[in-house]
């Protein structure tokens, strides 16, 4: 703990991704702007001190509609990452306990889900399973399902020869309680980066997704959908598209530097691999 | 001799994984595709059809059928090269012609953007690492993490407004195919590809950087400099081909999202590439078209992760 306080990096984003969340969670109720409502008298206004980031179309303020579309983009990718983790964590830790056939048929979905360019594959999924927020989660669900499988696979690969974990075993612990108490938390860091990770990319395929007009439907302001608003008047208010855009740089930059800043406490020698 | 048929004999092992590989995606795209919601024929007759024309629709193209005599009759005529016929997004187009027609665009965009990439990065990637620790290294560093926090379509937009609508040097919409001009794909193409490769750069200098400062600091390259050969021979011959391995490596698993951000920037500029046709033919529920074309994009990053593998074992020939 005291090394990730004297991580620059680690700090600086953990205070970012801490003051996004902070904004997300009390922002709406602070601010004293409707994100759906319409006003006429306001419409495409640039940016103001009554209005930071201006108005868009319908005279609605762009900075409340970001931070509501920021909890819909966030719930919904930390959701769709957080199912994947689950799974996938159960699955490759089975896989790497057990072994067998039921562990390679595992490695070969993953490797069938990870040769898909990600974002074609939950194009494709969204396409299947209907437009809408649950059935984005899901598709970024399995965009991450087969990265966390290989990643807690290959890990407990590792850590499942080690003599405390031998010692578990002889002194009779059940297989649960060994893959529960003696592997997981020793796997559990490098998998927190991937899931930080996981968050800031299933925030661009939300958006993305929204952006094409597959995503989150109107008027519900997803970041995405602000986006695609601000596409339609992008020449004559460049400030809702390029503000609310910012604000996903924001996020996405607290998440990269945060799992940077744990990737570097963790390993010394391991700087910044991706 | 009997290295080049050991390494001939894994390449030809790992061509069939990747077939392999080809054709669970060709099960898991049919199956799936089918498993959804929605009626092609609705969408292509319209919500008021009669029950007697959506079942003539579906008898004429073959939907009537079970699905293990649809996929058997899909999978011989497209290993003949027949991928079946657009039945809405473009009706009676061969997909194959679709396909072929829209793929030179995506690969022009996908290279150029990969050309660009790994222009920036080995440059700023060398010149950070050569500089650990100084002002450069930290710009470069920064530039980085800045550039992997940037969603590329919102970036198109921003190199939109002002190098297009501003400075009115590039086009903001439209392509020039590069079957029709050269130049003019090479002109029109710009700013896609930056958009599309600025967070790969980004994230190939991250690596290149680390894995120079990494053998920079290893035995073989204290030894060489302690026989006294000059820094840059030491640079070429021990250090840099020893990172480009892991360079090499991430640039075969970003290719995947390379390709993947190709779909946005393509609906954003109008470029008539495989990404586009996929979204179109996602609206008009074409089943044909939208499995080609997530095919196709299988094929792509199997394709580039094969050579990449390749590369690999070449540049380290231990790993054979």
């Amino acid at each position: 703990m005291r090394a990730f306080l004297a991580n620059k990096l680690a700090l600086v984003g953990s205070f970012i991704t801490g003051f996004v969340l902070l904004a997300v969670v009390i922002g709406p109720w602070l601010s004293p702007y409707s994100p759906t409502d319409a006003d006429f008298l306001a419409l495409l206004a640039p940016p103001s001190l009554a209005h930071p980031f201006g108005t868009d179309s319908f005279g609605r303020d762009v900075l409340t509609r970001v931070l509501y579309g920021a909890r819909v983009s966030l719930v919904v990718s930390a959701s769709g990452v957080l199912a994947a983790a689950l799974l996938g964590c159960s699955a490759g830790l089975i896989s790497a306990y057990f072994g067998g056939w039921s562990a390679s048929i595992l490695m070969r979905i993953s490797d069938l889900l990870f040769s898909f360019p990600s974002f074609v594959l939950a194009l494709f999924l969204v396409i299947v399973l209907g437009f809408g927020a649950t059935n984005i989660a899901a598709s970024i669900a399995l965009v991450y399902l087969p990265l966390f499988a290989r990643l807690a696979r290959n890990m407990a690969l590792v850590v499942k020869e080690e003599a405390w974990v031998q010692a578990a075993h002889l002194m009779g612990q059940s297989t649960f309680s060994i893959l529960g108490r003696e592997i997981l938390p020793n796997i559990a860091a490098p998998l927190f980066v991937q899931f930080a990770l996981g968050v800031a990319f299933g925030i661009v395929i939300e958006a993305g997704l929204s952006f094409i007009g597959l995503g989150v439907q109107p008027p519900n302001p997803s970041l995405g959908t602000i986006m695609a608003d601000g596409r339609e008047y992008f020449q004559r208010a460049p400030w809702v598209l390029t503000l609310s855009g910012v604000a996903i740089s924001i996020a996405l930059l607290g998440l990269n530097l945060l799992s940077d800043g744990i990737r570097d406490v963790m390993d010394p020698k391991l700087k910044a691999r991706l | 001799m009997g290295g080049t048929a050991v390494s001939l004999f894994r390449a030809s092992r790992r061509l069939g994984g990747v077939i392999l590989i080809a054709f669970l995606g060709a099960v898991l795209v049919f199956f799936v595709m089918r498993a959804g919601h929605g009626d092609p024929a609705l969408s292509a007759l319209g919500d008021q059809a009669t029950p007697e024309a959506i079942e003539a629709f579906h008898r004429r193209w073959g939907l009537d059928a079970p699905l293990p005599v649809q996929f058997w009759r899909w999978l011989s005529s497209a290993l003949i090269g027949n991928f079946g016929t657009s039945m809405t997004v473009a009706g009676g187009v061969p997909v194959g012609q679709l396909i072929a027609s829209r793929l030179p665009n995506t690969l022009f965009i996908g290279l150029y953007a990969l050309l660009i990439a790994v222009t920036i990065s080995l440059a700023a990637g060398t010149i950070a690492a050569l500089r650990h620790g100084r002002l450069i290294d930290t710009v470069a560093t920064s530039g980085a993490v800045l550039g992997i926090s940037m969603p590329d379509f919102w970036l198109a937009y921003v190199l939109i407004y002002l190098l297009a609508l501003g400075a009115g040097i590039f086009p903001s919409y439209g392509f020039v195919s590069p079957g029709i001009s050269l130049a003019g794909s090479i002109y029109s193409g710009f700013l896609p590809a930056l958009a599309v490769a600025a967070p790969m750069a980004a994230a190939f200098t991250r690596m290149l950087r680390t894995a120079l400062i990494e053998t920079l600091h290893r035995d073989h390259v204290r030894v060489a400099r302690s026989l006294g050969y000059s820094g840059a021979f030491i640079f070429v011959h021990y250090v840099f081909r020893n990172a480009l391995i892991p360079y090499v490596t991430v640039i075969g698993l970003q290719v995947r999202y390379l390709l993947g951000g190709t779909v946005v920037i393509e609906r954003i500029f109008g470029i008539p590439g495989i990404g586009a046709l996929m979204v179109d033919a996602a609206f008009a529920r074409d089943y044909a078209v939208v499995q080609a074309c997530a095919l196709t994009f299988l094929v792509c990053v199997l394709t580039v992760n094969y050579v990449v593998d390749l590369i690999c074992s070449a540049l380290n020939p231990r790993s054979a």
